[in-house]
C-alpha cells in the first residue's frame, strides 16, 4: 500500500454509489413517511426545512428594520409600535426558532450517529417527538404574531412586559415550549455520544464536531429549565400576579434579569459551541490536515460549557448591582475569553502547512475566522466595565453579537450546510456559485455591521424607531450592507436548491474527509453502515487520496508499522530518570 | 434616499459636537474611559492583524489543486499553545483592572454633590431642581459634581448621556443614584442666531421645539443629548432631553429662576407650555381625531365623560385636578389606566393653568363654567404664592 489509490485500484475503500431502495431520502415515500419517520437524517431534513424557513422570515424582518431606519424619522410609514413588533419579532425568531436549533438540531441530528458509526441516535422517539415541540413552539410564536404581536423585545423585560398589552403569555409559552424541544434533542445527544461510540473511538478520537455537540448538549440540559421556570414565573406574574418580577405587586426587575440571563448567556454558548465544532472540521478537511492542537480544543470547548454558567451578570453592568458584584462578573467574563481565543489561534494554525482547497466551505470557514475575531475582540470593550458604561446598550453591542452570532454561527452554518450538503442530498452544488455567495456574504456583513460600530461608540441607543440626523450616514452604509447581506444569502440558497435538480451526483467524500460520514455513500442508505465500522484518528489524512477520474477521495489502507518497530533493548528501570 | 450619506461631509462641519469616533469628552470620567478603550483598541489590533494576516497568507500560500498532500504532520506543540493562552491572559488582566478601577473610582458621589431628582416615566424626564422648579431638561453647573437621584413611575428606563460616557438604568421600584461632573459648558449662543431660530421656530409651527434643527434648547443654550438606553415602548427613541452645562452658578440660578414660576404668563398661555415641557403632549393630543394613549384633551372640558365603570362624569376643574393627581380614580371607557401620579409636581398654579389651556381647545370652555372664570382671576392672584409652595413639593 505504497502508491496512490487511483494507480492501486485493488486495494482502495470506496462507498459508491446508494441503491435507490436503501436511500434513506427514497427508500419510502409519501407524506407520512416522514411525518412519522425515526430516522435521525430524515428528522435533520426536516429541522432543516422548519429553521430555514424561519431564518427567512427573521431575515425579511432584519430588511425591513433596516430599509426603515434609512431616515432618521423612518423611511417607511411604519409606526413606532409597528417597529418595536420588527425588532422583537426578529429578535426572538432568529434566537428561538432559528439559531438555537440551528447546528445542534439540523446537521447535528444527521451528524452525530453517522459520525458515531451508529445507526440512529439513543432514543429516536425522543428525536421525533423533539421536533414535534419545535413545530408546536413555533405554532405559538407565528400565534402571538397573529393575534396582538409581540413588542417586548426577545428578552421579555418586566415590569414592561407584564404591562404591555401585546401577546406575551402566548409568546413566553411558546418559548416554553421550545425549551423542552431543546433539551430533548440535548439529552439525546448525550446519551447518544456516551454509549454508542464504535470500537476505536475513545474520547479522545470523536471528530471535534461530536465535542463541541456534546459541551452543548449540557448546557442544553443544565440550562434551558432555568429559562423554562423564568417563563412560566412570568406568565404567573402576567396572570396572576404573584409579585416577583413587577415592582408594582412588590416584584423586583432586576429579579427577572438574574433568571433571565442565567439561561440566556448560557444559551449564547448554546448558539455558539456549535460553530466551533463545524469550523474545526471544515478547516481541517479543507486543509487536508490533522487539527492542530485536539486536546486543547476539545477542552475549551468543556471549558466554555462551565464557565459559561458564571458570566451572566456582564448583560446587567448598568442595571444597579453593586459595584462589587458589578467587579466579579467582569473579571469572571474575562475568563470566558480564553479558550475562544485558543481555538482562534489552533484553526490559524491547522492552515500552516496544510494542503488548502479554496472550496465553498473552506471561504466560509475563513469569513467566519475574520468574522468571529473581530466579533470576540470587541467583546472586550464591553467586558471592561469603565467602557461598557457608554457603550451597553448601544449598537455597539448590536454589531458585536451579531459578529458573533451571525459572522460566527450563521457564516459556519452556511459553511456546513455547504460541506455536508452532498452528504445530505447526494447532489454536488455548483463551486463558482457558493464562492461568490460567500463572498458577497462576507463583504455585505462587513459593510452592515462595521458602520454600527461607530454608531455605538458616538451613542446611538439601540431599539431606536427614530434617530437624530447626525446619524443618518452611517445607518445608511449599514442598510446598503444589509441588503448586500442578503443578497448573498438569497445567492447561496439559489446554489444550493440549483444543485436539487441539475446538480451532479455527489460521491462519498468529495472534500477527502476521514471521519465516518465520509466512509458512507452520499446520502447515507438508511441503516447508515452495515457493520459498526473499526475508527482510529479522525483527523489522519495520509490514508486518504484524490482520485481524478471519479472527483472523488478514497481511503486505502495504513500502512500498519508494528509498535514498537524494535525491541526495547535495555528497558528503561521503573521509576527512573532517563 | 442617501441624502444622509451624501451630505456627510456639510453635515460634519456644521455639527462638531459630534465626532466620527467618540463624541465630546465632557466629564470627568469622559477621558478615562476613552482612554480604557484606546488601550483595549490597540492590544485587539495586535492580536488581530497578524491573524488577520495569517488567514489571508495561508490559504494563498498553501494553496493547493485537489489532490495536494499537507506538507507538514504536526499535530500539538505544547510550549506554542501554552505560550497563545498564557499571553492573551495577562492583557485580560490588564484591561480588567483597569476597567474596574476606572469604575470604582466613579461609584461613590463626592460629599457636597448638588443633587437633581430625576423621574422617568413613559415617555420622558422630569428633572426637580427643588422648590418647585421642574423641567425635562438637565441642567448643571460646570465642574460642580451633580448627583442624579432617579426613579421610574413605570418600567425600566435607561439614562444615558453619550458625551459624559454615562448609563445608569432606572429601575421601577428602586431608588439609583448616578453622579458625574461636567467639565465642557454648553454655552448660550449669540442672540442673532437664537433670534433667528425662535423666527424660524415661529414659522415653521411646530408645536413642540426642535432641538436637533435648531442645536439649541428653546432657551438658546447649546447642549449635549441625554437618551433611555433601555427599550421601553412605543415612543423609546423620543423619549430624549437635554444636558446643558452652564458656565456659572449665577447662569444656573438665573434659569432655575426663570423655570421656576409662571411670573407674568397668562394661565392658558402657561399651561401650553407646561402641556409640552411636562410630556402631556406624549399621550394627549389637542387635536379632534388624533388618540394617543390618553384621551385628547380637544373638546375634553365640558364635556359628558362615560368612564370604564360606566358611570357618566362631567369633566369639570375638580376631575381633571382628581385625573392628574389620582389618575387611576376615574378611568375613561376605552382606555387603559397608564397615567402615573402628578402628585407633587404641579402646583395648584400649575394645574390651574393646564385647565386654563385645556379650556381653550374645548368649544364648550368660555360657557360651561362661569365660576371657573372667576377663579381664573383668583388663580393669577395667587401665581406667585403658589409656586413659591406647590401641592405638597419637595418637603425635603
Amino acid at each position: 500500500m505504497t502508491t496512490g489509490a487511483a494507480t492501486a485500484p485493488g486495494g482502495v475503500r470506496d462507498a459508491g454509489f446508494v441503491s435507490d431502495n436503501e436511500n434513506y431520502l427514497k427508500n419510502s415515500s409519501g407524506v407520512l413517511s416522514w411525518m412519522f419517520t425515526l430516522d435521525h437524517k430524515r428528522i435533520g431534513i426536516m429541522y432543516l426545512v422548519g429553521i430555514l424557513t424561519s431564518f427567512l422570515g427573521g431575515g425579511l424582518l432584519a430588511m425591513v428594520i433596516r430599509y426603515h431606519l434609512m431616515a432618521p424619522g423612518g423611511a417607511t410609514t411604519i409606526s413606532n409600535d409597528a417597529y418595536n413588533q420588527l425588532f422583537t419579532l426578529h429578535g426572538a425568531i432568529m434566537v428561538f426558532l432559528f439559531i438555537i436549533p440551528s447546528i445542534p438540531a439540523a446537521l447535528g441530528n444527521f451528524l452525530v450517529p453517522v459520525m458515531l458509526g451508529a445507526k440512529d441516535v439513543a432514543f429516536p422517539r425522543l428525536n421525533l417527538s423533539s421536533f414535534y415541540l419545535w413545530v408546536g413552539g413555533a405554532i405559538f410564536f407565528v400565534g402571538a404574531l397573529l393575534m396582538n404581536g409581540l413588542d417586548t423585545g426577545w428578552t421579555f423585560y418586566t415590569p414592561y412586559s407584564t404591562s404591555t398589552d401585546t401577546s406575551v403569555v402566548m409568546a413566553t409559552f411558546g418559548a416554553f415550549i421550545l425549551g423542552f424541544s431543546s433539551i430533548f434533542t440535548g439529552l439525546n445527544f448525550i446519551v447518544t455520544i456516551n454509549t454508542m461510540r464504535p470500537p476505536g473511538m475513545t474520547w479522545f478520537r470523536m471528530p471535534l464536531f461530536l465535542w463541541a455537540t456534546y459541551a452543548t448538549s449540557i448546557i442544553q440540559v443544565l440550562a434551558t429549565p432555568v429559562l423554562g421556570i423564568t417563563l412560566l414565573l412570568l406568565i404567573a406574574e402576567n396572570v396572576m400576579h404573584i409579585g416577583i418580577f413587577d415592582p408594582e405587586f412588590n416584584g423586583d426587575p432586576v429579579t427577572y434579569q438574574h433568571f433571565f440571563w442565567f439561561y440566556s448567556h448560557p444559551a449564547v454558548y448554546i448558539m455558539i459551541l456549535p460553530a466551533f465544532g463545524i469550523i474545526s472540521e471544515l478547516i481541517s478537511v479543507h486543509s487536508h490536515k490533522g487539527i492542530f492542537g485536539y486536546r486543547f480544543i476539545a477542552y475549551s470547548s468543556i471549558a466554555l460549557a462551565l464557565l459559561s454558567f458564571l458570566v451572566w451578570g456582564h448583560h446587567m453592568f448598568t442595571s444597579g448591582m453593586s459595584s462589587v458584584t458589578v467587579v466579579i462578573f467582569s473579571a469572571l467574563t474575562f475568563t470566558v475569553s480564553v479558550p475562544s481565543a485558543i481555538k482562534v489561534f489552533n484553526w490559524v494554525a491547522t492552515m500552516y502547512k496544510g494542503a488548502i482547497s479554496l472550496t465553498t466551505p473552506m471561504c466560509y470557514a475563513l469569513a467566519f475566522l475574520f468574522l468571529f475575531t473581530i466579533g470576540g475582540l470587541t467583546g472586550l470593550f464591553l467586558g471592561t466595565i469603565s467602557t461598557d458604561l457608554h457603550l451597553h446598550d448601544t449598537y455597539f453591542v448590536v454589531a458585536h453579537f451579531h459578529y458573533v452570532m451571525m459572522g460566527g454561527t450563521v457564516v459556519s452554518f452556511v459553511g456546513g450546510l455547504f460541506h455536508w450538503w452532498p452528504k445530505m442530498t447526494g447532489k454536488m452544488f455548483n463551486e463558482a456559485g457558493g464562492r461568490i455567495s460567500a463572498l458577497i456574504v462576507f463583504v455585505g456583513f462587513n459593510l452592515t455591521f462595521l458602520p454600527q460600530f461607530l454608531l455605538g461608540n458616538q451613542g446611538m441607543p439601540r431599539r431606536y424607531a427614530t434617530y437624530d440626523p447626525e446619524f443618518q450616514w452611517l445607518h445608511q452604509l449599514s442598510s446598503i450592507g444589509a441588503f448586500t447581506l442578503g443578497i448573498g444569502l438569497l445567492v447561496a440558497g439559489l446554489v444550493l436548491l440549483h444543485s436539487l435538480y441539475a446538480g451532479r451526483q455527489a460521491p462519498a467524500n468529495p472534500w477527502g474527509g476521514a471521519t465516518l460520514e465520509w466512509h458512507c455513500t452520499s446520502p447515507p442508505p438508511f441503516y447508515n453502515f452495515k457493520h459498526a465500522p473499526v475508527v482510529g484518528d479522525p483527523y489522519e489524512f495520509a490514508n486518504v487520496h484524490y482520485d481524478e477520474a471519479t472527483d472523488n477521495y478514497v481511503f486505502t489502507e495504513l500502512p500498519r508499522t508494528l509498535v514498537p518497530e524494535e525491541p526495547v533493548k535495555t528497558p528503561t528501570p521503573a521509576g527512573g530518570q532517563s | 434616499m442617501f441624502d444622509g450619506l451624501f451630505l456627510r461631509g456639510s453635515h460634519l462641519l456644521a455639527d462638531t459636537a459630534h465626532h466620527l469616533w467618540f463624541p465630546e469628552q465632557a466629564s470627568t470620567y469622559a477621558a478615562e474611559s476613552d482612554g480604557t478603550y484606546s488601550m483595549i483598541l490597540w492590544i485587539s489590533l495586535a492580536f488581530f492583524i497578524p491573524l488577520a494576516i495569517l488567514m489571508v497568507y495561508f490559504p494563498i500560500k498553501y494553496y493547493q489543486r485537489k489532490g495536494g498532500k499537507a506538507t507538514s504532520r504536526v499535530t500539538h506543540h505544547n510550549v506554542l499553545e501554552v505560550t497563545w493562552t498564557i499571553v492573551p491572559c495577562i492583557f485580560l488582566v490588564i484591561m480588567f483592572v483597569r476597567g474596574s478601577w476606572g469604575y470604582l473610582d466613579m461609584a461613590t458621589p463626592p460629599e457636597g454633590a448638588k443633587q437633581v431628582d430625576l423621574t422617568a416615566f413613559k415617555w420622558g424626564w422630569s428633572m426637580n431642581y427643588g422648590k418647585g422648579a421642574i423641567h425635562p431638561e438637565l441642567h448643571v453647573v460646570l465642574n460642580q459634581p451633580t448627583k442624579v437621584v432617579m426613579r421610574s413611575t413605570d418600567v425600566l428606563h435607561s439614562f444615558f448621556i453619550p458625551a459624559f460616557r454615562l448609563k445608569q438604568d432606572v429601575v421601577p421600584g428602586r431608588y439609583i443614584t448616578a453622579w458625574f461632573q461636567a467639565t465642557t459648558p454648553t454655552p448660550k449662543v449669540s442672540q442673532e442666531e437664537y433670534e433667528a431660530a425662535l423666527a424660524a421656530h415661529e414659522e415653521s409651527g411646530d408645536e413642540v421645539w426642535d432641538y436637533d434643527r435648531y442645536q439649541m434648547t428653546p432657551d438658546g443654550y447649546r447642549y449635549f443629548d441625554l437618551f433611555c438606553a433601555e427599550y421601553c415602548g412605543r415612543d423609546h427613541s423620543a423619549m430624549q432631553s437635554y444636558v446643558v452645562v452652564h458656565e456659572t452658578q449665577e447662569s444656573w440660578d438665573e434659569w432655575i429662576r426663570k423655570i421656576s414660576s409662571r411670573g407674568e404668563t397668562p394661565l392658558a398661555e402657561y399651561g401650553e407650555k407646561l402641556y409640552q415641557l411636562r410630556n402631556c403632549i406624549g399621550c394627549h393630543s389637542n387635536e379632534p381625531n388624533n388618540i394617543l394613549v390618553g384621551p385628547t384633551f380637544h373638546n375634553l372640558y365640558g364635556y359628558e365623560r362615560q368612564m370604564a365603570d360606566g358611570e357618566t362624569v362631567l369633566a369639570d376643574e375638580q376631575y381633571i385636578r382628581e385625573s392628574i393627581l389620582d389618575p387611576k380614580a376615574k378611568v375613561v371607557m376605552g382606555f387603559q389606566p397608564q397615567m402615573p401620579s402628578f402628585k407633587g409636581q404641579l402646583s395648584d398654579d400649575d394645574i390651574a393653568s393646564l385647565i386654563a389651556y385645556m379650556k381653550t381647545l374645548s368649544d364648550r370652555g368660555e360657557t360651561a363654567s362661569e365660576a371657573a372664570l372667576d377663579d381664573d382671576a383668583a388663580a393669577a392672584d395667587d401665581a406667585d404664592a403658589a409656586a413659591a409652595q406647590p401641592v405638597e413639593a419637595i418637603a425635603n
